[in-house]
């Protein structure tokens, strides 16, 4: 079986999603961040990875889903883009999976917003849906301008 | 025993060299970047035998000698001055500084060995 | 032979870059030996390479340097002892020794083996200029040297009584019939693999190196021994070092930019000469550094500007001469750090960039059209030069016409995050701008606190630091309608709240202000911040795509204890603020030019003369506003005058200068509202009805050149407001005002 059907999973709120793991660079615990003023809401803050720094992006607000709980500590997946790394910060890391490429079906005509342009694609897997994301959608923030001007 | 020899060069390749070309005979080998650098050197620790280029930046080797030569240690100590044909005076300079000898640049190995052996008796 | 090979690579790899290094400074001493330089210690510098490279490359089995070497040696030996003077051609010939030299260098460095050009006729001239003979009939050409007598090679003066005979053969390379040197293909030369190192930066690096190894071993006996806090605690310190030791390596690859200005004063020299031009080059700022990366992409874009202004801006001596210019064209290279970013200026003073003919050819060329041309300012038509395909000098030189055009020194600047503009003055000269950013740089900042967050803003910006405690905190800061100002040794400052701009929940304590006086685009104003803390050399980080649009940030930085601290863009946060000028995108679009119109915005004084008439002043010309008191004139001649702060002012009616009363039948307010202004220590005060506002508008000005005293009209809060044209007024109220300025 192909990498392709590797992905590398983890959790937001009720729902598993999964990225392709060649699209992985590593995975971090939480780190103290540096929020930054004026960016996009979706953008947490900034993280250093090892004299990198990394935008940390949270997938929750890409995907429109409910903010995280206070006191509730997401994780890093860094991810490599062709800009350079991004974190995007997920609340729980699950195993990495090998799919059955027949499995696949396309994304669900009923998901919404910026989820249609984020999730490429599901998986049917024993008792729950695996939602694959597409990394390049995902680390690209729309309307990435200040809000306070004009 | 083994013996300390300083070489005083601003060609770092050219320090390279000389001590490459000493290095089989077992002696410390240290180095100076211009005479001024060299005399500081000497004031602050004994060496047995002084390899000088002539001209340097700062202090040139005939007047490193000259000054060597006040300091009480280094009345006696060999200086082998690295003379070029292309200057004939040097020589006779070198000589009225008091230096010890010379070595004409470029020189063979063997023929630094040679002059070293000379004044290094071991 | 005693030498192992290994060991005589790296000696010949030591050779060539010292080698390098030396001709460098040997091409630039001559070239300040022919600008009249005559200390000793330049004649000796210039000797002492020569010599250097002739000793050394003997002794490394080189014999082809060693001996052409030693005919320059000989030259340079008799111009050192004064035996001879240097001349243009002397200058020019042994500039002919270092191409000589340099290329037989790189023939080793490519090859290993030092080739077989033919430099007889160099070595001739350069013999024949011993003599002091003109370089034309050339003698026979001696042989080379032969190696030096086994016993007069060397030996102890206690030996021989009778003073060393002299013996200076004159010596040549052979000729042989030899083909020019094949082209090498290009590859990583030794100068530019390697770079030199402060050793003081090495030990830092070694240093780092240490603790990273104790910090490594501490994990590992943790693996033995498990313990969690000495595991954090390790982990943290790992953490701190790494990013110290990355802060640390990127420092050694910073470079000045001198290192590539290096050629130019020889490259100028030379094109001069092949022009026939006269050309002097000045160099500022050759200690501004730059990321190695960033200097090998800059270097051919700006020798092919330099090239471009010898050729295409500064003109012959004759043409010059004739329009009442100094016969020598001057050439102006700076480098500098500015608003966080690298700037490097190139000023000329040359012809200027001819607008009309700029704008014919790019017609011509089919980069516009006829109307787009005429609209188009001249400003945006400079940038014309840039757009792939043009060339306005109808003859392409072979120097700047190397198949390279302006638009691929834009594009490379650009590659690189940088820009390129252009500024120019007909019969005056150019000056070209490129702004590198200094994503790769590190740069000395001042750590600041704002909302709980650490910014870092660079120092080149920063003036001073104000805090205000206690009662001054409240009383000091004014607020002039809706701007926050502080009044700053008699200037009127704007303030810009950091927390407020940047939407940041304060921390700072009530009782105390902290403001970082700052300067941008040529304003100042004070940010206000929480806390001030430390001045930092930092290295300066690019933030991700993601970012790229927030204005206020130039980059982030790594802190000492590992976090994150954004750099805020000065520009930027002033623009943002509303306290500069924001800055038109002056780039042309493909289809021609935008419409260019008067409306940059800017922060405005608005005020009333008599009659409800309102006026405007942009807030930057304002020094101060004052209420006095009518009581208080006295008149000197014909003006009106108050003591003002140990000064005598002259008090201007701006009524009189708008079409109102004059002072004799104005009935004047009291207290009178004044608008002060100042310039080089005087200052002049203008009597007003009433202060309305200060606003932040975007003008769109009609021009009226039939109103005295008024520039121009604007629609301000929807009220037709004039613009007053204070220096008309100011000189029609007190004639000498100006006159100290034009006499300096």
């Amino acid at each position: 079986m192909s990498d392709n059907h590797q992905f590398c999973t983890f959790t937001l709120g009720d729902f598993t999603f999964g990225i392709a793991v060649q699209a992985i660079q590593e995975v971090i615990l939480f780190q103290e961040m540096t929020p930054v003023p004026l960016a996009p809401a979706t953008v947490h803050g900034l993280i250093n990875l090892r004299g990198q720094i990394v935008t940390a992006i949270d997938l929750r607000g890409r995907l429109d889903l409910p903010p995280r709980r206070d006191g509730e500590l997401p994780m890093n997946v860094i991810v490599r883009t062709p800009d350079g790394a991004v974190s995007l910060l997920v609340d729980q890391i699950g195993d990495v999976v090998e799919v059955e490429p027949a499995l696949h079906e396309d994304a669900p005509e009923t998901l919404e917003g910026a989820a249609r342009e984020i999730v490429t694609g599901v998986y049917k897997m024993p008792g729950h849906l695996l939602l694959i994301l597409d990394v390049t959608a995902a680390v690209t923030v729309p309307n990435s301008i200040q809000p306070s001007r004009n | 025993m083994s013996k300390v020899i300083l070489t005083v060069d601003d060609a770092p390749t050219m320090r390279k060299v000389v001590s490459l070309a000493l290095g089989g005979l077992g002696h410390q080998l240290i180095e100076a970047e211009d005479g001024m650098a060299a005399l500081e050197l000497i004031k602050l620790r004994n060496v047995d035998l002084i390899i000088s280029d002539v001209n340097m930046p700062r202090m040139d080797g005939i007047e490193f000698t000259r000054q060597a030569r006040q300091l009480p240690n280094f009345a006696r100590t060999p200086i082998l001055l690295l003379t070029t044909e292309s200057d004939p005076t040097i020589k006779d300079r070198g000589r009225a500084a008091g230096a010890t000898g010379w070595i004409v640049k470029p020189f063979k190995q063997e023929q630094l060995v040679a002059v070293v052996a000379k004044v290094l008796p071991a | 032979m005693p030498i192992p090979d290994t060991l005589q690579q790296q000696l010949t790899t030591d050779f060539l870059i010292e080698s390098f290094e030396g001709l460098e400074r040997f091409d630039r001493e001559l070239l300040a030996l022919e600008k009249g330089a005559t200390s000793q210690e330049t004649l000796n510098n210039i000797f002492r390479v020569i010599h250097t490279i002739k000793g050394t490359a003997g002794c490394i089995g080189l014999g082809r340097i060693e001996s052409v070497a030693h005919v320059g040696e000989s030259l340079l030996s008799l111009l050192r002892d004064g035996k001879i003077q240097s001349s243009e051609e002397i200058v020019s010939s042994l500039l002919a020794l270092s191409d000589a030299l340099l290329g037989i260098l790189r023939q080793v460095e490519t090859s290993g083996s030092e080739g077989s050009a033919d430099h007889s006729v160099l070595l001739s001239r350069l013999q024949d200029l011993q003599s002091g003979r003109p370089a034309a009939a050339s003698q026979a050409v001696a042989p080379a040297p032969e190696p030096a007598e086994e016993n007069a090679a060397f030996g102890l003066f206690c030996d021989e009584p009778e003073p060393a005979q002299e013996s200076a053969p004159q010596a040549t390379v052979p000729s042989e019939p030899g083909s020019p040197e094949p082209q090498q293909p290009a590859k990583a030369s030794v100068s530019e693999s390697a770079i030199r190192v402060e050793v003081s930066q090495l030990d830092k690096l070694m240093n780092l190196v240490g603790e990273l190894v104790l910090a490594r071993n501490q994990i590992i006996q943790n693996v033995a021994q498990p313990d969690t806090a000495a595991l954090v605690a390790a982990s943290q310190r790992l953490n701190l070092i790494t990013t110290e030791l990355q802060g640390s390596v990127m420092k050694t690859r910073m470079q000045p930019i001198g290192n590539i200005w290096a050629k130019f004063p020889r490259i100028v020299r030379d094109v001069a000469h092949e022009l026939g031009k006269k050309i002097s080059l000045v160099m500022e700022g050759q200690e501004t550094e730059l990321d190695r990366t960033i200097i090998e992409a800059i270097k051919d874009p700006l020798m092919h500007i330099v090239r471009n202004s010898m050729d295409h801006g500064l003109e012959m001596p004759a043409d010059r001469c004739a329009a009442g210019k100094p016969e020598e064209g001057r050439l102006l290279l700076r480098a500098f750090h500015e608003g966080g970013q690298v700037n490097i200026e190139f000023t000329d003073d040359g012809q200027g960039i001819n607008v009309s003919r700029v704008k014919a050819k790019a017609v011509e060329r089919g980069l516009l059209t006829a109307d787009q041309a005429r609209i188009l300012a001249d400003r945006d038509a400079f940038n014309l030069i840039f757009l792939p395909g043009f060339s306005t000098k109808e003859t392409v030189t072979n120097l700047s016409g190397r198949g390279v055009g302006m638009d691929v020194v834009k594009t490379n600047i650009e590659k690189i995050g940088g820009s390129v503009d252009v500024q120019s003055s007909a019969g005056k000269g150019t000056t070209l701008r490129i702004k590198i950013p200094l994503t790769l740089a590190i740069i000395p900042a001042l750590i600041v606190t704002s909302g709980a967050e650490r910014f870092a803003i660079p120092q080149v910006n920063l003036l001073e630091l104000v805090r205000l405690e206690g009662e001054d905190a409240q009383r000091k800061i004014e607020t002039l309608y809706n701007a926050p100002v502080y009044r700053l040794r008699g200037r009127l400052l704007p303030l810009v709240d950091l927390n407020r701009h940047l939407g940041l929940k304060p921390k700072g304590s009530a009782d105390a202000v902290s403001i970082v006086v700052l300067q941008a685009d040529g304003r100042q104003f004070g940010l206000v911040v929480d806390q001030i803390n430390d001045a930092e050399e930092i290295v300066v980080k690019p933030l991700g795509k993601q970012l790229k649009t927030l204005s206020c940030f130039a980059g982030a930085t790594i802190m000492g204890d590992g976090r994150v601290a954004l750099i805020l863009d000065v520009l930027g946060v002033a623009q943002h603020a509303h306290v500069v000028t924001e800055v038109r995108d002056r780039a042309i679009s493909s289809d021609g030019a935008a419409a260019h119109a008067d409306d940059a915005s800017q922060t405005l004084l608005l005020f009333e003369s008599r009659k409800d008439r309102p006026l405007a002043l942009p807030l930057s010309k304002v020094a101060r506003l004052e209420e006095l008191s009518s009581a208080n004139i006295e008149r000197s001649g014909s003006q009106r005058v108050v003591q003002y702060r140990g000064q005598i002012m002259p008090l201007v009616l701006v009524d009189q200068h708008v079409g109102g009363d004059g002072w004799d039948s104005a009935a004047l307010q009291d207290p009178m509202q004044v608008v002060v202004y100042s310039e080089r220590g005087r200052s002049v005060g203008l009597v007003v009805s009433r202060i309305n506002d200060i606003v932040h508008e975007s003008l769109s000005v009609q021009r009226s050149s039939s109103r005295e005293g008024i520039l121009g009209s604007a629609v301000i809060q929807s009220r037709v407001t004039d613009l007053l044209d204070l220096e008309s007024i100011i000189r029609a109220a007190d004639p000498d005002f100006y006159e100290h300025r034009q006499a300096v």
